[in-house]
């Protein structure tokens, strides 16, 4: 065998242009494979983060006739003591903090705009909306006691042409099934960062919210996040009761998860596209390799040197070949992940086109995605070394005597 | 003692329809320890019998037998044994792998003949004394001249000790002090080991050297005779 490694690695050393960009073609293939993977991976990543951490949270709790759709405000449809059930959920092992939030539909005008807005009732000091808190670009924080201030979208505030400290009249469907209005001053503009939710959120305090939508200290849910997503199922089993929905952050982003399931399936073929062009170079270099090495095939073949070891010894090259591209490749591809994971990909109006039940930051950073470059790594390897036998087996099946006339 | 025996070998190579006899029903009888030189015009089927006497081809009929064991109808793999123990090659143009220097070039058989690293290592110093390479061990073959590459070929087909070494025309692409000097190794190698020796070649330096001299004509034996006189 170390002998066999020594001649594979003499001729490739022997053919150093060939041998480099049959590398190179290796490495291209392999870092665009790494980096794709890392790309998506951040992209899924920031999706579904922005999703738990803005709308879903890891666990929901609801009225079981509750309709996120409807938006009801219904009392039946709401929860009756929502502090006392959030308190509870607090109280468990693995849950970061509970909240209960109001939702309702809205309109927001100015002078010379209106427009549809979706009207979020929180607990402005509960750790649920720190993506919020941390996300304040302009003004002050809401206060759970503000009874007239509202926290808008930066976006938001530009499309309507508002700043801090101006006025706004915003008009809320009530449990009454009659809408109210009243007006409010905005406090402070928050950016996300994610342009289909910074466009079409506004924030009240949660004791305000229920008192313009005449709900009675009432909740449409309690969201909680969790230390450890992953206890999202268990605590959810541990909560259901009657007369309650519980749901976890994976059947709240079926949307997504299902986009990402049909994304991954297009990620694969393109995956198999480029490993088969890596394949069909590596093929190439090798036929050319044994066509230029027949006699040498013939020698082999004179001193003993049987066909399943010659064979072998086309395998071990392009083995070679393959690992040290293959590293390459996961090096350089590690490498792009690592500056994307920094910079960032700016997607801007772009990611406005997204929904909000798959919502995109506006600059999209890449994640480094172990598995799956060990995955693309074998995966190379693997088809790197099929892709050889082809020529391999052409050698080994050399007659000695044809080998040796060959010029 | 016989080594090598070929009995009415025919072999025929076809390219479409075209049939071309390179042994026409040959027969042909080696001994133990014998320095033969296989003579004869281009085409007269040395090459092609130095071939099937190695098993580096099949007859299309008729029997060769190694030792007595009839050879003909191994398989590739089997044929390939034979050649890894018991025979040993030396070409026209030298045949050493370029990648290797003349020390790992000599140890190649010995590896796929699976000795051990002490074995392997005595034997080839061996060699490369007795061929007078000692100090071109290290040297690949694009660092040695013609005369050296044949010699390290020579030291390598007597590297598993096999019965028999068949030689094609070693002194083709040497001068005439290099071809002399190593048919010289060749012909004291023959007396102080006993390895039988075949040289296919239209040199009549080799000629001179040899103890037994086999015509070929048209695939055939056409005169087989022993020289009068020492060969050197």
């Amino acid at each position: 065998m170390r002998q066999l490694l020594k001649i594979a690695y003499r001729d490739l050393v022997r053919n150093r242009r060939r041998s480099l960009l049959t590398l190179v073609a290796i490495a291209v293939g392999v870092s665009l494979l790494v980096f794709m993977s890392g790309f998506i991976q951040g992209a899924i990543t920031d999706s579904i983060e922005n999703n738990i951490r803005l709308q879903t949270g890891h666990l929901k709790i609801r009225a079981e006739s509750y309709d996120e759709d409807k938006v009801s405000l219904a009392w039946e449809d709401l929860l009756d003591n929502p502090e006392e059930l959030a308190a509870q959920v607090r109280a468990l092992d693995g849950v970061e903090a509970a909240s209960p939030v109001l939702w309702a539909s809205g309109i927001v005008s100015t002078r010379e705009e209106s427009v549809g807005v979706r009207v979020f009732g929180i607990d402005p000091l509960s750790d649920v909306h720190a993506r919020i808190r941390d996300g304040l670009a302009a003004g002050e924080y809401l206060q759970p006691d503000d009874r007239s201030g509202v926290l808008l979208g930066q976006r938001l505030a530009e499309s309507l042409g508002v700043a801090v400290g101006d006025q706004i009249s915003l008009l809320v469907n009530t449990a009454d099934e009659a809408p109210d209005e009243a007006t409010f001053t905005i406090r402070g503009l928050y950016a996300t960062g994610v342009p289909v939710y910074d466009d079409t959120t506004i924030f009240l305090p949660l004791s305000k919210a229920q008192a313009f939508t005449h709900t009675e200290g009432r909740a449409s849910m309690i969201l909680a996040l969790l230390k450890d997503r992953e206890l999202a199922d268990g605590l959810a089993a541990a909560l259901r009761a009657p007369g309650y929905t519980v749901l976890t952050w994976r059947e709240m982003n079926q949307v997504i998860l299902q986009a990402i399931q049909a994304g991954m399936g297009m990620l694969y073929i393109m995956y198999l596209v480029v490993l088969l062009v890596v394949a069909v170079v590596i093929a190439n270099t090798l036929l050319m390799s044994v066509f230029e090495r027949i006699r040498e095939m013939g020698i082999l073949s004179a001193l003993g040197m049987k066909g399943r070891e010659i064979l072998l010894m086309f395998v071990v090259e392009a083995g070679i070949l393959g690992a040290v591209g293959v590293v390459l490749g996961v090096g350089l591809g590690s490498l792009a992940v690592f500056y994307m994971s920094k910079v960032g990909l700016h997607l801007g109006e772009m990611a406005t086109m997204t929904t909000v039940s798959a919502a995109y930051s506006d600059t999209m950073y890449a994640r480094f995605a172990p598995a799956e470059t060990i995955g693309v790594a074998i995966a190379a390897m693997v088809i790197i070394l099929l892709a050889s036998l082809y020529p391999a087996r052409f050698a080994a099946r050399l007659e000695p005597a044809d080998a040796l006339r060959n010029d | 003692m016989e080594v090598i025996r070929l009995e009415d070998v025919t072999r025929v190579y076809r390219i479409g329809e075209v049939e071309t006899y390179a042994l026409r029903g040959l027969t042909l009888t080696v001994e133990e320890s014998e320095f033969t030189a296989l003579v004869g015009p281009s085409g007269s089927g040395k090459t092609t019998a130095l071939q099937v006497m190695g098993c580096l081809d099949k007859p299309t009929s008729g029997r060769v037998l190694l030792k007595g064991e009839d050879v003909s109808k191994l398989s590739g793999s089997k044929r390939a044994d034979l050649r890894r123990g018991s025979i040993g090659f030396v070409f026209q143009f030298f045949a050493l792998l370029p990648g290797l220097n003349a020390y790992e070039n000599i140890e190649l058989p010995l590896l796929l003949a699976r000795k051990n690293g002490k074995q392997r290592k005595e034997r080839v110093t061996e060699l490369l004394e007795a061929v007078g390479l000692s100090d071109r061990a290290q040297h690949r073959p694009d660092q040695m001249s013609g005369g050296e590459q044949q010699r390290v070929a020579v030291a390598r087909a007597l590297a598993t000790n096999p019965i028999l070494i068949l030689a094609d025309e070693p002194t083709a692409n040497l001068d005439t002090d290099n071809g002399r000097q190593v048919m010289e190794i060749m012909l004291r190698l023959n007396e102080e080991t006993g390895t039988t020796f075949v040289c296919a070649t239209h040199d009549p330096r080799v000629v001179a050297f040899a103890r037994r001299v086999v015509e070929l004509r048209d695939g055939k034996v056409s005169d087989d005779r022993l020289p009068r006189g020492n060969a050197r």
